[in-house]
């Protein structure tokens, strides 16, 4: 969560802050900067070299021995094994494959349920609190961002009291004559609930015959666990409030002429909305989307805390496999690799943020061809 | 944080608005109310689970069973709070997060801005080359250190002490990158000033540039407080000493629970309120900074 | 923006470079591990590492361990774990354990195999005392590893209220299958469940072990989860699980069998003599008797749980470790465990006097002779979580098809 909230104050530093290109030096040079330079930056670089870089090098020896968690990974009992973890992790057949298989599918759901539903609400709630006319609009800031502040730990507590078999939720869906399941011990996929609720049990043989990474694709399509989904509803709660901040930053630098000359057009609201506003929050969108695709894989303290990867291993997710194969099975190099896995999965999206903030220059251009446009009509 | 930075011309579109309100019809008086009962249904469901947690932790072990969605106890009672106080290790676990989080925001704030002021102002070979591996670092999720951190610890012989659950966290690169860019932002003619009056570099930064980024530095405290005190992962990995427990570790610990313990949801809850309590009042304190309603918050 | 992207690309060539470098150069800075016949022993003091399941349990081992301290003048401190696994496996990792810990049956075969532990069980005096199975849960390799601490059986738990309400006697306690399910339907009203337990291989292996059953053999050589009586085991349980008479714990909104029936809503369940602790500590007021488990299709059977007490191979000081875990196996420091938190005593010898004590109790004892251990195999664990998950959803499954699963995957870790 810290994760999100830095990157807040990054998107909203960046406009007032980072200069186009390279500073032209000043004046003449001056003797002893390099090695000042060097010296207000060593703590950094020696600090993160060492939790970060040499870290993962270790990480990456580990990956591909047989150290057992014995004595230091180094020691002349420890041996070279190639690439056998990750091939254990990902086609061995056996039950480490299906695990990470599992944790796969689970987490793959979260994310693209997590994603959508975080970014939706988050940019309804910000066009909301940003409108003018809103009386209390500091009440509501506060009141749907301060989710984002708490730890998740202390929300997970939270979350396994509301959502116990005969907790809040419950309570209230009993109003509506629904009667709630048992949440955090619901192992059963939401999709394949559904399907049951429509008289289809059993996935079809196509599905159920073959699979991926040890799961049968009818499995891959089950979707969440009712478990899962509790803690997918968690996501939305607590994120949507940092991401509404983004949103609202970028309301808040949006051309008011465009949204005037659209009004006195007398277009309606959800037309301003949809062909002004949204075209012109194209970056932050990408942005939002991008940081939640990286936040969405990195779920861990809400599994440790709450579930500990079940009911029937339902929300166990890859962060948690790694900790889990390491911590308690003496799989350490399994569970190296299933992080270095996880890594990649992460740097994909990464590389996918990176093509998004490139996209921030076009849409500008667009933008602006677009306030020409206006201009012109009117 | 320089939201402040305000969109092109929001007197007009003020005055636009204003305009509008004038003519106000019968049907945007009802648009407006129902935006304003969405709204109200939409903060009761972010407020009201607090609500129940505050309420809840005076509760007994039955009432909240029994009753799980009203706020008013049956019964006040403290015993939750009893419990954590002389019968658990809430205090030390309190006390670690505090040291914890002194320390890292304190180290943030030092080291932070030390390298940020380097990398926007100080001309040294190597500077791009240091910050495109600040940036780098960035990439780099959390998650997927937790082993590798654990053995590195490990092999300097820091695990289970202090110094290896702060030192990996002193520093971050989200906060050199922010205060790099607010450096930036700085006019040179002041340290052009100062250089002339003889200033060295270290001075120049210490007295004359640092006091000047109060904004950003502010910035810095919030993020690495809310970091460090709410760190869950790093302190798995690096203690295993029950005394050197923080309170995400123990609260962590109290809801996975010992199997053949009950549920104990006011103690638990108690417990959860305590660890936000910090927190919040870090937010209420800089609340209108986060949440930038300068505008209109304050008018209202 | 495009010197930037240069110097990314040279960051992350550096970075790959410096990879590859490392992991040639570092990978065989050897420091030898030391080793011999010989215990070691120093003037250290000692670290006892639990998993304690409680205050209770915490007090009493921490004043055992005192009094030991004191009479042979060696310091020890004891420690309640957070998170027993995960500390043992970063002392061991870090080569600083605790010097004596609790080891659970699961857990022998990883750190045996990676030579964390000290085999000291030729070494103790009152070997021979020990219940032969509990001896054989922890034998690694043919060597007998560590002292059990204890140990725990699964009996049957009645609450005695809700019993007598559905009109039942002493008379009526089960002793096959086919009598549970009468009384369980008997007992199972709106809203009470007749049976209730946790839905999981600790549980519903007794069921195993009476369809003469159980995961693996004796000795955790050889998989045997797909054996017709386990099948006729899973599918009894299924069955009573579909007629509404037997409901999982967490289905009834509760942590264990214990809880529900402490809090009244189950009227039986299936759990270890650890319960009296439990519904002592958590219901005072509720009534229970403890019943023999009901034999099924191959006579008696229960599964057995214990934990031992583990010395690291590594520890300064193992000469003085042996001595305090001689100390914590005897009779009198046995006996006092069992009336802090509920053990059973792991020696033959102290079995009459505990039967004295607990009087109630004495099922759980009883089930010493004809009870099972659960699997010891290296890996064993990751393949009972597995089963366990499929058991969550026992009542729409096919039975064999889940025993089916498991016994490959146990035969995969035995290869």
């Amino acid at each position: 969560m810290s994760t999100l909230l830095e990157s807040t104050v990054i998107e909203s530093t960046q406009p007032g802050g980072t200069p186009r290109g390279p500073r032209r030096p000043r004046g003449g040079i001056r003797g002893g900067e390099s090695a000042s330079g060097w010296l207000f930056t060593a703590p950094t670089i020696l600090l993160l070299g060492l939790f970060l870089l040499v870290p993962i090098l270790m990480a990456l020896w580990v990956s591909v021995s047989d150290w057992s968690g014995n004595g230091s990974p180094f020691s002349a009992g420890v041996h070279f094994v190639g690439a056998q973890n990750f091939g254990s992790v990902l086609s061995g057949g056996g039950l480490t494959e299906e695990n990470f298989g599992i944790s796969l599918k689970n987490n793959l759901w979260y994310v693209i349920l997590v994603v959508p539903a975080q970014t939706v609400v988050a940019l309804f709630l910000a066009v909301m609190v940003n409108r003018q006319i809103l009386k209390g609009r500091g009440f509501f800031r506060t009141a749907f961002y301060f989710p984002s502040v708490t730890s998740s730990v202390a929300i997970t507590v939270l979350w396994l009291f509301l959502f116990s078999q005969s907790g809040a939720i419950n309570n209230v869906l009993s109003w509506l004559g629904v009667n709630g399941p048992n949440w955090f011990q619901e192992p059963s996929g939401i999709v394949q609930d559904a399907l049951a609720g429509l008289g289809i049990r059993q996935g079809p043989s196509a599905l159920t015959g073959g699979g991926f990474l040890g799961v049968s694709w009818w499995d891959w399509i089950g979707g969440p666990s009712v478990a899962m989904t509790a803690l997918i509803f968690m996501a939305i709660f607590t994120t949507s409030g940092t991401f509404m901040l983004l949103f609202i930053a970028a309301l808040q630098n949006l051309s008011g002429e465009v949204q005037e000359a659209a009004m006195v057009d007398g277009a309606s609201g959800w037309q301003r909305f949809r062909f002004i506003t949204l075209p012109q929050l194209r970056p932050t969108l990408f942005t939002v989307l991008t940081l939640g695709l990286i936040g969405g894989w990195q779920i861990f303290d809400q599994i440790y805390t709450g579930t500990q990867g079940g009911p029937a291993k339902t929300t166990t997710v890859p962060a948690y496999l790694s900790y889990t194969s390491a911590f308690h099975d003496q799989n350490w190099g399994q569970g190296a690799a299933i992080g270095f896995i996880l890594f990649v999965i992460i740097i994909v999206f990464t590389i996918l943020q990176r093509f998004a903030l490139r996209d921030r220059a076009v849409s500008k251009r667009r933008m602006r061809l677009y306030t020409i446009e206006t201009g012109g009509r009117r | 944080m320089s939201v402040a930075v305000k969109a092109g011309s929001p007197a007009e579109l003020k005055q636009v608005v204003y305009k509008h309100r004038e003519k106000l019809t019968r049907k945007q008086l009802a648009t407006r109310s129902l935006l304003y009962a969405v709204l109200l249904i939409i903060a009761v469901i972010y407020v009201y689970p607090f609500l129940i947690e505050i309420f809840t932790s005076f509760k007994t072990e039955s009432d909240a069973t029994a009753d799980p969605i009203g706020l008013i106890p049956t019964t006040w009672t403290t015993a939750a709070y009893q419990q954590l106080f002389v019968n658990s290790d809430f205090p030390v676990w309190f006390k670690n997060s505090a040291i914890v989080t002194v320390f890292v925001t304190t180290g943030r704030v030092f080291f932070d801005s030390l390298a940020g002021y380097a990398l926007a102002r100080i001309h040294f070979r190597g500077r791009g080359f240091v910050f495109a591996a600040v940036v780098a670092v960035m990439a780099v999720p959390s998650v997927v250190l937790l082993i590798p951190k654990f053995l590195v610890l490990n092999t300097i012989g820091l695990y289970d002490s202090y110094a290896g659950m702060i030192l990996p966290i002193l520093v971050d690169a989200a906060g050199v990158f922010i205060m790099k860019g607010f450096f930036e932002s700085i006019p040179a003619s002041v340290e052009e000033q100062a250089r002339i009056d003889g200033a060295g570099t270290f001075r120049l930064f210490w007295s004359v540039v640092l006091p000047m980024a109060r904004p950003a530095l502010i910035t810095i405290i919030i993020l690495s407080f809310q970091g460090s005190w709410n760190e869950l992962s790093q302190f798995i990995i690096s203690s295993q000493s029950p005394n050197l427990t923080t309170l995400t570790k123990g609260v962590a610990s109290l809801a996975s629970g010992q199997v053949g313990s009950a549920n104990r949801y006011p103690l638990k809850l108690a417990a959860a309120l305590l660890m936000t309590i910090p927190v919040a009042a870090m937010f209420f304190i800089f609340q209108s900074k986060i949440l930038n309603t300068s505008d209109g918050a304050v008018k209202e | 923006m495009q010197r930037r992207n240069r110097w990314l690309a040279a960051g992350a060539l550096a970075l790959t470079g410096a990879l590859a470098l490392s992991a040639c150069g570092s990978g065989f800075s050897s420091s030898s591990g030391s080793s011999g016949g010989k215990l070691t022993s120093s003037k250290k003091p000692l670290t006892v590492l639990i998993g304690s399941s409680g205050p209770a349990e915490t007090k009493a081992v921490t004043s055992a361990v005192a009094s030991w301290s004191k009479s042979s003048g060696t310091g020890a401190k004891v420690i309640a774990a957070n998170a027993l696994d995960q500390q043992l496996a970063q002392g061991f990792a870090s080569g600083k354990p605790a010097d004596v810990f609790y080891l659970s049956t699961g857990s022998l075969a990883g750190y045996a195999a990676n030579g964390s532990l000290l085999a000291y069980g030729s070494m103790l005096p009152n070997k021979s005392d020990f219940y032969p199975t509990l001896v054989k849960s922890f034998t690694y390799n043919g060597k007998f590893y560590c002292a059990p601490k204890d140990f725990s059986t699964l009996q049957l738990v009645i609450n005695s209220d809700l019993w007598a309400k559905a009109g039942l006697t002493a008379a009526d306690y089960p002793t096959t299958w086919a009598e549970l399910e009468t009384v369980a339907k008997k007992l199972t009203t709106g809203k009470v469940v007749g049976l209730s337990l946790n839905g999981e291989y600790a549980r519903l292996g007794a069921f195993m072990t009476e369809a003469g059953g159980n995961l693996m053999n004796g000795d955790s050589s050889k998989a045997t989860a797909d054996s017709a009586g386990n099948v006729a085991a899973l599918t009894f349980v299924k069955k009573m699980l579909n007629e509404g008479v037997l409901k999982y714990a967490k289905n009834v909104g509760e942590s264990d069998g214990g809880q529900a029936l402490g809090s009244g809503k189950a009227a039986m369940t299936i759990e270890g003599n650890w319960v009296q602790g439990e519904l002592s500590a958590d219901f005072p007021t509720t009534k229970y008797t403890v019943a023999p488990l009901p034999a099924g299709p191959s006579g008696k059977g229960t599964l057995q749980f214990s934990n031992c007490w583990g010395i690291a191979k590594d520890s300064p000081n193992q000469a003085a470790a042996l001595k305090l875990v001689e100390q914590l196996t005897t009779t009198k420091d046995q006996l006092g465990f069992s009336k802090a938190f509920g053990v059973l005593p792991s020696i033959q010898s102290a079995a009459a006097a505990w039967k004295t004590q607990n009087p109630s109790l004495v099922p759980f004892l009883d089930g010493a002779t004809y009870a099972q251990g659960v699997p010891t195999a290296k890996g064993a664990d990751t393949v009972v979580t597995d089963f366990n998950s499929k058991l969550e959803t026992l009542s729409t499954s096919d039975p064999k098809t889940i025993l089916a699963a498991t016994q490959t995957n146990l035969q995969a870790i035995l290869k």
